[in-house]
């Protein structure tokens, strides 16, 4: 019985080698196909009467080399895809949110208590203006503060536009439906494009909203309705009655948004088309 | 011949892999962060030999792996995902008896062009069918050879009882091998079930 080795070709009538390269022994090993019923686990020694290598030391050095080439091979492969970047820019994106709005609400206290007649209160001060406040009133450290936030929001607004261009770019489809910034997000959420494009649309329904989930699945609580798609305008402005509704039929078309991402990479206007009118039409009460 | 000083495991080997601490020259081997580890500490575990060949499924960073290479003769660690990959050849580079190997668990054809016959399949992989991919790879499992599945019970099914789970998983392996010892990892690790197994001569 033939059996296919890293190092060779081994069956009964003796052992072919394949050479001593890492590089060519690689490229051959990629080629390999084994079935698991007629498997033989390698016996180090028949490589070294085969040639192929000299001591068990050797054996063990060269297997490494040829591992570790496919290894770095398949690494680099699996980092080329374009969503794969993305993916870091959005959850930067979600991570600088968060850190700028700490230290807004930080910044935010601290000129409170410099200025012992200064209260929100009334005045409708959203952080943005309440930043421009403390930058012109405030003085030393906190202004130094105020200044650096203000730059990091900077950051951001930039950032979120690559992430949104990125996001038209690698998911077309999926951004159309429900802009590239909540399809970036569903995209970090699920993993991966290769995997957002298997996942059923109830799946994507409920992405983000894991807790109420699984509450729901441990125990007789109610089954949340919509995960991070409730960002998007069209479910969260939906009549409430509707609401469900609108998130299942958008998160089905998702689904098939996303693989039409993945599979074919390109904007389908027929299947948008058919989709928006179908979401629409979804949420009209009746 | 696990190496204990008092009631610490560690190791023999080039330290700074993770920023572990070491004892007396020895890496300390914390079963807080290692599953094999609290196997070890809680008492059962398979005892690793200089002679021995692991194969080690769900290698992620390495950094059990490089305990586990310590002690044995050679270690082949199966890791899927890209990014602990890129962790584990690192530490394989400086560890001259790991091989290290990308390849899903659940498809023991992709790496068997590899694999020699081992002592000892430890598996510690977070998937619902955990017990499936033991059996997939116990080709490569000598006769009477050992094998240590880490039963990840929230991994198989959240909504089910872990001790249900672990019954389930039981059961599985018990057409193939003698289990020998089954243990919950508390209180070092929740949820997480150490079954030892047997393969039948």
């Amino acid at each position: 019985m033939l059996q296919r080795y890293w190092f060779g070709d081994v069956d009964e009538e003796g052992c072919r080698p394949a050479g001593t390269d890492p590089a060519a022994l690689a490229e051959r090993a990629t080629t390999l196909r084994t079935g698991m019923d007629s498997f033989v686990p390698i016996d180090w020694e028949t490589a070294r009467d085969c040639g192929a290598v000299r001591t068990r030391e050797e054996y063990v050095g060269l297997l490494r080399s040829v591992c570790t080439a496919l290894a770095r091979k398949k690494i680099a492969q699996s980092y080329q895809g374009r969503d794969v970047e993305l993916l870091q820019m959005v959850r930067m994106l979600d991570e600088l949110d968060n850190v700028i709005n700490l230290l807004q609400e930080r910044a935010a206290e601290w000129y409170q208590v410099t200025n012992p007649s200064f209260s929100r209160k009334y005045r409708s001060l959203p952080a943005k203006k309440m930043l421009g406040i403390i930058r012109k009133g405030a003085r030393g450290g906190l202004s130094d503060v105020a200044d650096e936030i203000d730059r990091l929001a900077g950051t951001r607004s930039r950032l979120m536009r690559a992430v949104s261009a990125r996001a038209d770019e690698v998911m077309p489809n999926t951004s159309a439906l429900i802009g590239g910034l909540v399809a970036a997000r569903l995209l970090s959420r699920a993993g991966g494009l290769p995997t957002l494009a298997k996942m059923p649309g109830s799946t994507i329904q409920v992405i983000g909203s894991e807790r109420a989930l699984f509450s729901h699945l441990r125990g007789g609580t109610p089954p949340p309705k919509h995960g991070i798609i409730f960002q998007h305008r069209r479910v969260h402005n939906a009549p409430r009655p509707v609401r469900g509704r609108v998130a299942r039929v958008l998160a089905a078309k998702l689904a098939i948004a996303a693989r039409l991402d993945y599979y074919r990479g390109e904007a389908v206007p027929e299947f948008l088309k058919d989709a928006q009118a179908r979401i629409d039409e979804a949420g009209v009460e009746a | 011949m696990m190496k204990w000083l008092g009631n610490v495991l560690v190791s023999a080997g080039e330290g700074g892999v993770y920023g572990e601490r070491t004892l007396e020259g020895y890496r300390v081997w914390d079963p807080y962060r290692s599953k094999l580890a609290a196997l070890y500490t809680l008492g059962g575990g398979v005892e690793l030999t200089p002679e021995m060949r692991v194969l080690y499924l769900g290698a992620a960073n390495g950094t059990t792996v490089s305990h586990v290479a310590d002690y044995v003769e050679t270690v082949y660690a199966v890791e899927f995902a890209p990014r602990p990959m890129q962790d584990l050849l690192e530490v394989a580079r400086r560890r001259r008896n790991i091989v290290p190997i990308m390849a899903d668990a659940s498809r023991p054809e992709e790496y068997a062009p590899f694999m020699e016959a081992v002592d000892l399949l430890y598996q510690d992989v977070a998937q619902p069918n955990q017990v499936e991919i033991a059996e997939r790879n116990l080709p490569f499992l000598k006769p009477g050879g050992h094998l240590i599945l880490m039963l990840k019970t929230r991994s198989v099914d959240v909504r089910r009882d872990p001790a249900e789970v672990l019954a389930g998983a039981r059961a599985g392996l018990e057409r193939y091998l003698d289990v020998v010892d089954v243990r919950w990892l508390d209180p070092y690790h929740h949820d997480h079930a150490a079954i030892v197994c047997t393969l039948r001569e």
